[in-house]
């Protein structure tokens, strides 16, 4: 294999009152969408922020390209591109005006209409930054993170906030980076995104990454690869009586009961048959697949997003 | 990439109306307003005469002394007179205390009551001299700045003290507290992760602060001369060398104070602890003469007052720089402390 484009080793970062980072490794190959998946305070900001060189880490190296902050500073900001968490503008900046700026401070950058273009801003291309939506100042906070034509570009939560339809678009532009052959990075706490998005991901909790792979490999590893869903009307009725019964794990969500299983095909019908007998309330009942909640659920004990 | 910085901080500043608003338009204002309540000696004063019915010959003397005065007599029976006090119209009473005379002076019209005392006192000193067979008028008051200034009034004494004042807040407030706001609201940090050079946004920023500052000063002087006839006395040479000093010092002031504070809140604070005393104790709008000793001395250490003197000796009086030597000494000692903490505390998030 070749040289990562990005190696981290042994990263920690200790705030006053929490370890942030926990000795953290990381490896990102050249051309590859790679997410940080983690609820919020995981250290998914954190972590992304000194690999930009903004936070100064307590421990821990850092090659980007090969090289280290130290000594090839410039030459690394150069050739990454970032959109941070939030980014903040001067209020009355256009988009056409920022990327122009921007643009100036680099060697090699592209045209600020092709960016434009990119992000769908050519309607607000003239208008102050304070005017625009929240999806369309993120979709210029991205725009900026690409005038550079970086080789590395990091998104920290590129699509939170935006309504779905804003989040579809910007999952193009990101589809679109990769097939132009950047890598990036990007942090998340929606798991469908990462789903959709990344090659590899990590899951991050309280500084530690859990484990990594490919979202496929990730869902596999769990042994219990299905989930029985009861749907109720209404908020679902405490689960733990029929769970301690059926001798089975029974989790009480919303709505619904989410009863994992190695063997979809064998439980069902008693599961079935024996809900009746007790006269449980629901109104459907699905089988999916696991998804990337349930391993961080089954990891953690808790939900991405509670 | 300095020229390109610079002219886009203009260009974001011009689109900034409150800032335009603060920078421009509220000095012009301030100027133009107290200049105009300053500019003439007001309403005439008015005296009330509150005399029993019979008057002396002594009553007599002292009256005629009053009408040859400015102040317009208004002779009123004692009850009469009573009343126009209590309805607090009088601002100064002259009236009977046994053999002489006394003056009531309202203690909420002090500016009228006050000069209206004066003057009544004046008289009765002439009054007095009068009687004792020598024949004055009365004694000529000459209005004059130390430099020989003979037509100096309110606007002239005013104008440069509020160059000194804005100088004084743009630093703070245009340089201090932008860029505790731009720090808190991570704007540096966009930067911070370009490949731009820190000093190049930061000499854009302080080339941008310092010509808004001297086009500033100079839209007020041009004002000043527009409207009240107000000029330079002094070399333009060492007016600009002085305008210069000040934007510095009252920039790296800001730079310094702004390295102390995360939010845009503390930095308000910690701001007007500067602001304020400066604001009333340096002389801007009023002379701290009649201030006890101890505070005029304690003044001189903060830069803005020496600076003031300073200005105002070289802008209405034409004194040569080297007359305020020990202010300018002061003025240049906070700009490189200043200076110096800015610099070793900066920092960009
Ligand atoms: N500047 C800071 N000072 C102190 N604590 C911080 C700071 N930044 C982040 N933290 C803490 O570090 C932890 C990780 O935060 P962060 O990296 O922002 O998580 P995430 O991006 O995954 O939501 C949180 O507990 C947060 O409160
Ligand atoms: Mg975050």
């Amino acid at each position: 294999m070749s040289e990562p484009v990005l190696r981290v080793r042994g990263l920690r970062k200790q705030y006053p009152k929490v370890l942030a980072v926990d000795h953290l490794d990381l490896d990102v190959a050249a051309g590859e969408v790679f997410g940080l998946l983690g609820p919020n305070g995981a250290g998914k900001t954190t972590t992304l922020e000194i690999i930009e060189g903004l936070t100064a880490q307590d421990a821990g190296e850092i090659a980007i390209f090969g090289m280290d902050w130290k000594r090839h500073g410039k030459e690394i900001r150069s050739r990454i591109g970032v959109q941070l968490q939030s980014t903040s503008l001067f209020n009355k900046i256009t988009p056409r005006e920022a990327l122009d700026l921007y643009g100036s401070y680099y060697p090699k950058r592209r045209s600020t209409k092709d960016l434009l273009d990119l992000v769908q801003l050519n309607e607000k291309a003239d208008a102050y930054h304070i005017t625009l939506s929240g999806g369309q100042q993120q979709r210029l906070a991205v725009a900026l993170a690409l005038i550079n034509d970086p080789e590395l570009v990091f998104l920290d939560e590129p699509t939170t906030g935006l309504d779905p339809q804003a989040r579809r678009s910007l999952w193009d532009v990101i589809h679109h980076m990769k097939e132009e052959g950047r890598t990036v990075i990007l942090t998340t706490h929606y798991m469908e995104e990462a789903e959709a998005l990344c090659d590899r991901l990590a899951i991050m909790d309280r500084g530690r990454i859990l484990t990594s792979g490919s979202p496929m490999e990730l869902v596999r590893e769990l042994e219990l690869p299905s989930v029985v869903e009861f749907t109720f009307d209404g908020k679902a009725p405490d689960a733990s009586d029929f769970a301690r019964k059926l001798n089975q794990a029974v989790e009480s969500r919303g709505d619904t009961w989410e009863i994992p299983t190695q063997d979809p095909k064998s439980l069902l019908p008693c599961l079935l048959e024996f809900a009746e007998m007790e006269k449980v309330p629901y109104k459907q009942v699905h089988v999916r697949r696991a998804s990337l909640e349930d391993v961080f659920l089954h990891r953690t004990g808790r939900s991405l997003r509670e | 990439m300095l020229l390109r910085q610079f002219l886009m901080e203009w260009k974001l500043y011009s689109r900034d109306r409150v800032a335009m608003f603060w920078t421009f338009l509220f000095p012009l204002l301030l100027l133009l307003g107290l200049g105009v309540i300053f500019r003439s000696r007001g309403p005439a004063l008015t005296l009330v005469w509150s005399m029993p019915a019979q008057t002396t010959a002594a009553d007599a003397e002292m009256e005629r002394a009053l009408a040859q005065t400015e102040l317009i007599l208004l002779k009123l029976p004692p009850v009469e007179a009573e009343r126009r006090w209590e309805r607090g119209e009088t601002a100064a009473q002259i009236e009977k205390a046994g053999e002489g005379y006394r003056i009531r002076v309202n203690s909420y019209l002090t500016a009228q009551g006050q000069s209206a005392a004066q003057i009544a006192q004046q008289a009765f000193l002439i009054a007095q001299a009068k009687h004792n067979g020598m024949n004055i008028d009365t004694l000529p008051i000459l209005m004059e700045s130390p430099g020989h200034a003979h037509a100096s009034n309110y606007a002239t004494f005013l104008l440069p003290g509020l160059i000194g004042l804005n100088l004084l807040s743009m630093g703070l407030f245009s340089v201090g507290m932008v860029n505790v706001a731009y720090r808190e609201k991570g704007k540096f940090r966009r930067l911070a992760v370009t490949p731009l050079p820190k000093w190049i946004f930061l000499a854009g920023q302080i080339l941008h602060r310092l010509t808004v500052v001297i086009l500033q000063s100079f839209v007020m002087l041009l004002a000043g001369w527009l409207m009240f006839g107000i000029t330079n006395h002094g070399s333009y040479v060492a007016l600009m060398l002085v305008l210069t000093l000040g934007t510095g010092c009252f920039m790296a002031m800001g730079f310094a104070l702004s390295s102390f504070a995360q939010t845009t809140e503390t930095y308000g604070a910690i701001s007007n602890i500067f602001f304020f005393p400066m604001m009333f104790l340096s002389g801007v709008y009023f002379t701290l003469d009649a201030a006890p000793r101890w505070l005029q001395t304690a003044v001189v250490a903060l830069p803005l007052s020496p600076y003031i003197k300073a200005l105002r000796g070289v802008f209405n009086d034409g004194a040569p720089l080297g007359s305020h030597l020990f202010g300018l000494a002061v003025v240049l000692a906070w700009t490189f402390a200043a200076f110096g903490i800015a610099v070793k505390r900066f920092r960009w998030s």
